[in-house]
């Protein structure tokens, strides 16, 4: 839809000047957009995994689900004012934070949506007043990260501690394909802790079947790659450069997965959730429902390195 | 320095793809808003639940157990917690067996399915299934 478009205006013009123009604006604008939902998912996916929310969403009721967007719509202008997901930032244009923050609503409604449908939260079961108090609640922290997308990993590296430890690895010399795996470790541990032990892998293992699972995996393969490499955070640079055994972004983004996936594996057994005894494929559910969260801190854990 | 004011007055122009962005993004806002204000006019939320639950499948036996799969919905407005669906088989006049399940929230419309399993065949004798509290969330 939109390439057609933008041919349409392209073709109109035929000025070849103006259609690389055209499509930079295009690119940028997809680029800010994908940094907004990558920022969305970074802060809003453990409360994605919190049955309270879910509940409190469902039994809401109307009056307090325009409550929570207006309060939402009001702190993320506020939020605005400081950061937001564009670059470059423009704060000269009238009404600019009341728009972004119109557009950081929305990529949060829409992301949000998106994860419940995925997490079978949202089903044809579901009566429209609790999807809605779902969708809302849930996108309340979705929007904050939207807002906070550049603050969260960096912008320009000026003051994010990537720069202290990248001269630090300069120095020593780390291995590049080390140094990446243990970060993708240590991100998706630091998100995985705080969903491995709750109840919430298992509630939502037992409504997913398998072709759900597919697309769990597509969608934390995709949003990996959309951190890492797509969404223009302060480090994509350097990381395109990045040389080491698996750094070609298509074989980097599948093993930091896999270890993704290990690593919520191991977490879950080590707060017992999976015992020796379970059969492998409750391992293998339950690890690619907690790799979603896991593969997401990973990415950004690639990110901070 | 000339260059510098003119840069401004160009960035103060929105583009057609932030245009779109922004129209698609007040789209879904409004639609959300007006969703919402939509189920608050229609909502009937002053009825309390109203809780019936049902039996219309037929009871499977497995290694000599019976399972009786039932149906638990909300047809009232408010959303219940903590229902508790009871299950008992009299047989000559007389409890034999007692099942009982808990659902966490039911709300609105909402329909919620589950099994009670006994031993003994609930043909031979009276099955009654009923919902027994729940509690407001």
């Amino acid at each position: 839809m939109k390439k057609n478009s933008l041919r349409r205006i392209c073709s109109k013009s035929g000025n070849n000047s103006q259609r690389k123009h055209q499509k930079n604006i295009w690119r940028s604008e997809i680029n800010d957009i994908v940094r907004g939902g990558c920022g969305g998912f970074l802060f809003g996916i453990p409360l994605l995994y919190t049955m309270e929310v879910w509940w409190i969403g469902s039994s809401a009721t109307p009056a307090m689900m325009l409550i929570a967007l207006v309060l939402t719509f009001i702190v993320v202008y506020l939020l605005m004012r400081t950061e937001g997901f564009r670059k470059p930032k423009r704060f000269n244009r009238p009404y600019q934070g009341v728009t972004e923050t119109v557009e950081a609503m929305g990529i949060g409604l829409v992301c949000s949506a998106f994860i419940l449908l995925l997490l079978r939260e949202l089903s044809p079961g579901v009566s429209l007043k609790e999807a809605l108090g779902k969708t809302i609640y849930e996108s309340v922290p979705f929007s904050l990260g939207v807002a906070l997308a550049n603050h969260l990993l960096g912008e320009n590296g000026t003051n994010s501690p990537d720069n202290r430890t990248s001269r630090q690895d300069d120095s020593i010399d780390n291995n590049p394909t080390f140094s990446d795996l243990s970060a993708t470790l240590i991100g998706a541990i630091v998100i995985g802790f705080n969903i491995a032990p709750t109840d919430e892998i298992a509630t939502l293992a037992a409504a997913v079947s398998e072709p759900w699972l597919l697309a769990i995996i597509a969608t934390s393969v995709l949003i990996s790659y959309a951190i890492v490499f797509q969404a223009g955070f302060s480090a994509q640079d350097k990381r395109r450069k990045h040389k080491g055994i698996f750094q070609k972004p298509f074989s980097e983004t599948m093993i930091c997965y896999l270890i993704s996936l290990v690593a919520a594996a191991i977490m879950l057994w080590f707060f017992q959730k999976l015992t020796w005894n379970d059969p492998w494929t409750i391992w293998l559910e339950h690890s690619i429902i907690l790799g979603l969260p896991t593969t997401i801190g990973g990415a950004a854990g690639r990110l901070a390195i | 320095m000339n260059h510098q004011p003119q840069e401004d007055k160009q960035q103060q122009k929105r583009t057609v793809a932030e245009w779109v962005t922004f129209s698609i993004a007040s789209f879904i806002l409004i639609g959300v808003v007006g969703l919402v204000s939509f189920t608050w006019i229609k909502q009937p939320s002053q009825k309390p639940p109203l809780l019936v639950v049902t039996n219309n499948q037929p009871l499977r036996k497995i290694n000599g157990q019976y399972y009786i799969p039932f149906e638990v919905i909300n047809k009232g407005g408010k959303t219940a917690a903590s229902v508790q669906v009871i299950a008992e088989l009299r047989i000559n006049g007389k409890v034999e067996e007692t099942g009982e399940q808990q659902i966490e929230f039911l709300s609105r419309k909402e329909k919620e399915t589950g099994a009670f399993i006994f031993s003994q065949n609930p043909e031979e004798g009276e099955l009654i299934l009923r919902v027994a509290s729940y509690k407001l969330p």
